[in-house]
C-alpha cells in the first residue's frame, strides 16, 4: 500500500518534469537578404485632411557611415496622393527599409489605400492582382497609454526645440523646426554626448511634412523630401481597388491571418 | 425482583471495596499495544495525503512553468511620435515594439504596415533584443513604416 502511493507520487513528479523540460524551438531556415516583403497589411493616417488634395514623389535617402569612413547609401521612393475627401494612397518601393535590404528576387512594391470615406483600408498586390481590405476602426478620444505618455514626456524633457522660421520648398511655404536630443555621456555606454537632430519642414497649407532630416550617430542619417508636388485633384481611380483585383477581407488591425472569402472588386 | 435486589447488593458491596487497578504487567502490555495501533493508524492517514500533495505539487509546477509567458512591454507610441492617431489605431500600434532609431524620426502622418520574413539577425540589427539561441532562424514580422519608408516599430507575427 505504502509502496504503491510512493510510486504514484514519484511518477507524477517525473512526468511533469519531463514535459516542461521540452522547449518550443522550431527552427526555420534563414533566407538571403535582410528581409523579404510578403505583403502589405494595411495603411493608416494620423488624421483626415479634406480640401487639400495633392500628389507627389517621396524620396528618402538613408546614409550610414562606417567606422572606416566609408558610406552606405540607400534610397527609397514612393508615390503619394491625397484627394479632396481625405483619401490617401501610398505606392512604395521597398527595396530597402532603413539599413535593411530586401532579398534578391523578392517582391518589393507595397500599395495601401486609406479611405476614411468608406471606412476601409486596402493593401494592393499588383503581382497577384489581389487586395486585402480592412475596416478602419472608429476613432475615439484617447490621451494615449500611460506607458506611451511617460516615454513621450521623457523624450520631450530631453529634447530642445528650435524654430527655424519659414522657407519655400517645392512651391510650398513651410515652417521649420529643429529638435535636438542629447544622450548624455555614459547613459548608453557612450564616452561623449550623442546629439540626435531632427529637422522638419511642415506645410500648414497641405498639412504634410515636405522635408525632414534626421541625424542619429547611432544609426545613420536620413533625408526625406516630397518632390514634384502637384496640388491638382488626383485621379479618383487611385483610391479604389481596380476592378480586375480580387479582394480578400482581412481582420481589422489584427495580426493578419490571411484568410477570409475573396470577393470581386467593386 | 429478587434478582434485581441481589445485583444491587452485589454492586454496593463491590463499591464498598474501593478503587481497584489492573496489575502493572497488564497495564504495560496495554500501553505498548496502544502505541503500536496509534502509529499504524497515523501512517495510513498521512500516506495518501502526502501522495496527493506531491501529485498536486507536480501539477502546480507544470502549470507554473507552462503559464502564459509575459508579453514584451507594450509599444512606446510616444517614441514613435503618434500623437493625434485615432485611439483604435493607436491600440494597434501599441502591439508593436518601438525601434530605437525611430525615436528621433519625424511624427507619423501616413503609415503602412507590411509583413516581411526576416532573419532574426536583422531584428538584432534593428535594435530589437533577441536571444542568441534564435540567431540563424527567421521569423515573420510586421513593420510599421512611416511616410518616409523608415521603420518605426516591429511586431512579431510568429
Amino acid at each position: 500500500m505504502v509502496r504503491g502511493w510512493l510510486f504514484v507520487s514519484a511518477a507524477a513528479v517525473m512526468a511533469a518534469t519531463t514535459v516542461f523540460a521540452q522547449g518550443p524551438g522550431r527552427r526555420m531556415g534563414a533566407g538571403p537578404g535582410d528581409f523579404a516583403l510578403l505583403h502589405a497589411e494595411f495603411g493608416m493616417s494620423n488624421k483626415v485632411v479634406t480640401g487639400a488634395p495633392y500628389s507627389a514623389q517621396a524620396v528618402t535617402q538613408f546614409t550610414q557611415t562606417l567606422p572606416n569612413g566609408d558610406h552606405i547609401q540607400r534610397t527609397t521612393t514612393a508615390s503619394v496622393a491625397r484627394d479632396s475627401s481625405g483619401r490617401t494612397r501610398m505606392d512604395r518601393s521597398l527595396s530597402t527599409v532603413g539599413a535593411l535590404s530586401a532579398a534578391a528576387g523578392a517582391r518589393s512594391r507595397a500599395i495601401v489605400i486609406h479611405d476614411p470615406v468608406a471606412g476601409m483600408s486596402y493593401a494592393l498586390d499588383p503581382s497577384s492582382k489581389t487586395a486585402r481590405s480592412m475596416p478602419i476602426p472608429a476613432a475615439r478620444t484617447s490621451s494615449g497609454s500611460p506607458t506611451a505618455n511617460a516615454r513621450s514626456a521623457r523624450f520631450r524633457a530631453s529634447a530642445k526645440t528650435e524654430d527655424l522660421g519659414t522657407q519655400v520648398i517645392q512651391g510650398l511655404t513651410v515652417q521649420g523646426t529643429r529638435v535636438t536630443r542629447v544622450i548624455p555621456a555614459g547613459r548608453e555606454g557612450n564616452e561623449k554626448d550623442i546629439d540626435i537632430v531632427t529637422e522638419t519642414w511642415y506645410s500648414p497649407d497641405l498639412q504634410v511634412v515636405v522635408m525632414s532630416k534626421t541625424s542619429d550617430p547611432r544609426f545613420g542619417d536620413s533625408v526625406y523630401q516630397l518632390n514634384s508636388v502637384s496640388r491638382a485633384e488626383p485621379d479618383p481611380s487611385l483610391f479604389t481597388v481596380p476592378s480586375d483585383y480580387s479582394v480578400t477581407e482581412g481582420h481589422p488591425m489584427g495580426r493578419g491571418r490571411r484568410g477570409g472569402a475573396a470577393v470581386p472588386a467593386q | 425482583m429478587n434478582e434485581n435486589r441481589e445485583l444491587l447488593e452485589g454492586l454496593q458491596a463491590l463499591a464498598a471495596l474501593g478503587p481497584r487497578e489492573a496489575p502493572l504487567r497488564v497495564e504495560e502490555r496495554l500501553k505498548v499495544e496502544f502505541r503500536k495501533r496509534t502509529r499504524r493508524r497515523n501512517l495510513m492517514t498521512w500516506l495518501p495525503t502526502s501522495s496527493i500533495a506531491a501529485a498536486a505539487a507536480a501539477v502546480a509546477l507544470f502549470l507554473w512553468t507552462h503559464r502564459e509567458k509575459p508579453k514584451p512591454a507594450p509599444a512606446v507610441v510616444a517614441a514613435v511620435s503618434m500623437s493625434g492617431v485615432p485611439a483604435a489605431e493607436e491600440d494597434t500600434i501599441a502591439s508593436f515594439y518601438p525601434l530605437p532609431e525611430a525615436e528621433a524620426l519625424p511624427a507619423l502622418e501616413n503609415a503602412m504596415v507590411v509583413r516581411v520574413q526576416l532573419p532574426v539577425s536583422s531584428l538584432q540589427l534593428m535594435g530589437v533584443p533577441v536571444g542568441e539561441e534564435r540567431a540563424g532562424t527567421s521569423v515573420q514580422a510586421d513593420l510599421l513604416l512611416g511616410q518616409d519608408g523608415l521603420a518605426r516599430a516591429v511586431r512579431l507575427v510568429q
